[in-house]
């Protein structure tokens, strides 16, 4: 078995399209969630959003950003940064160990979305003839192993909010055990669509706007009414540990222990004991106990269920030691990502390793007496010695996976 | 304005290549265009000129091709107008 280190990472994100950005405004706790401008916002009550601010003709010419959904060129967008920041250069015989395992919850949807608008609102005789390539899940997996010429496997997982941790960590594992030595793995989701808004909208899970509309996402605290949607992109460039010290890269971590389990119980709601199955599970794959994890990335939503659920699941696994481990949601800052989420978490995990700095629960102004552990409430704290890092994903569908990271020095 | 200059800004709003290489002479793929890029200029101009283009009609090669196909089409299927919107 093989280790496997993390040697470059992008992102485009509401807080930003750098990792330096990104982070800053996490170690700020600064929110992207804001107002939306779209037009068709005054057909929802819940007009909030963190939205990202992207033009792709600054990121691609014209004839390849059209034939993108916007979910894609995110995605594209990231790998590029990941790529350049791991000052990856392969062979065309690496690149047949090389790969692509991103993870997605309705890929190209803004496209189908505006698809069938022309088709149903505007009775177009024929609609464009690369919806289906562009509307398809796997297209934005499809752009990177393209654009980069990578011939190993090329994969998209979509379990809901899980599915970019479940892409990094089935992608550790295929490193671990020798069917690769190269997989840019992460997520993208781009969402932000009338329809789909009012989709999440009529379930009930989302947040009511608050008075200052950055602050509409409250993990954690009492006073919380759910999450709000987010959209974009991360990707990370993990290799095996002997490719990454051959080449002399930079080692942001390495990929210890990975925990996938379903709750196979109920669609919408969590399950304590499948979140902490997950969580055991990763942490034995890691071969480490209770002691070794020095924050956690929480999947915290800021709905009840699931802020509840996981505060007692990560009692579960933790004993007493729960209350000593800091633990944030920064989806109080960047909103739910959804099928981006668990990369763009894991991007934060690991540069607060990198930062020695943990992101706060940046909206947690009132103490919940069901959740009574240290969520990291307002601020960010500084000069903390990180050594391990654990990011956590649930979703809907009932697939939970964790993830932990351990610093290289 | 004329068929290729109509062609030429749709090109132009489309690609980022020169738009000088859109000549009646120049075949498609001079252009750089490949297949799957052709099905969709060729949708492009099927919205600008408010017509069909026929699947037996794609085996164009040169601009001047697809300017002779547009105007044919317009003249048969159009000829009322040549804008949708207009």
């Amino acid at each position: 078995m093989r280790r496997v280190a993390i040697t470059g990472m992008g992102i485009i994100s509401p807080l930003g399209n750098s990792c330096e950005s990104f982070f800053n405004s996490l170690a700020a706790g600064k929110s992207a969630i804001k107002r939306i401008t779209t037009d068709f916002s005054e057909h929802f009550s819940g007009r909030i959003a963190a939205e990202v601010n992207f033009v792709a003709e600054n990121h691609f010419p014209k004839q390849i950003a059209r034939t993108l959904d916007r979910v894609s060129q995110f995605a594209l967008a990231a790998a590029s940064q990941a790529w350049m920041d791991a000052g990856m250069q392969l062979s065309e015989e690496k690149k047949r160990r090389a790969g692509v395992y991103l993870g997605t919850g309705m890929g190209g949807a803004t496209t189908l979305e505006d698809s069938y608008d022309q088709l149903f609102q505007q009775k177009v005789k024929r609609l464009h003839p690369l919806t289906v390539v562009m509307v398809m899940n796997n297209a934005a997996a499809s752009a990177i192993s393209m654009q980069y010429g990578l011939k190993g496997p090329c994969l998209t997982f979509s379990t809901a909010c899980s599915s970019s941790t479940v892409a990094i960590g089935e992608a550790f594992r295929l490193i671990k055990h020798d069917y690769a030595d190269v997989i840019l793995a992460g997520g993208a989701e781009s969402l932000l669509t009338r329809g789909i808004m009012m989709s999440w909208e009529s379930i009930g899970t989302l947040a009511l706007e608050a008075e200052d509309p950055s602050t509409s996402c409250r993990p954690f605290s009492k006073d919380r009414t759910g999450f709000v949607l987010g959209e974009g992109a991360a990707v990370l460039v993990l290799e095996s540990w002997n490719l990454a010290m051959t080449r002399g890269a930079h080692i942001y971590g390495e990929v210890v222990g990975y925990g996938s389990t379903a709750d196979g119980e109920h669609i919408t709601k969590p399950s304590v004991e499948g979140q902490s199955f997950a969580m055991k599970a990763a942490l034995h794959d890691a071969g480490m106990g209770s002691d070794h994890i020095d924050y956690i990335n929480a999947h915290g939503t800021a709905t009840v269920a699931n802020d509840v659920a996981e505060t007692q699941a990560i009692k579960n696994v933790f004993g007493r030691r729960a209350y000593d481990i800091p633990i944030s949601s920064t989806k109080s800052m960047h909103g739910h990502l959804l099928g981006a989420a668990g990369a763009v978490e894991l991007v934060a995990a690991v540069l607060a390793l990198k930062n020695r700095t943990v992101p706060p629960t940046a909206t947690l102004a009132v103490p919940d007496p069901v959740c009574d552990l240290d969520y990291v409430p307002g601020k960010a704290r500084t000069g903390v010695d990180l050594r391990t890092v654990m990011s956590n994903s649930f979703a809907f569908g009932g697939t939970n996976a964790v993830l932990i990271v351990q610093k290289h020095e | 304005m004329s068929t290729l200059e109509r062609v030429k800004n749709i090109f132009q709003k489309n690609y980022d290549f020169p738009v000088e290489m859109i000549r009646p002479e120049a075949t498609i793929e001079s252009i750089g265009i490949d297949s799957l890029d052709k099905v969709d200029f060729l949708f492009a101009l099927e919205k600008e000129f408010n017509i069909t283009i026929p699947d037996r009609e794609v085996s164009l090669n040169s601009i001047q091709d697809i300017i002779n196909i547009i105007e044919r089409l317009v003249h048969e299927q159009n000829g009322r107008s040549n804008h949708k919107d207009a």
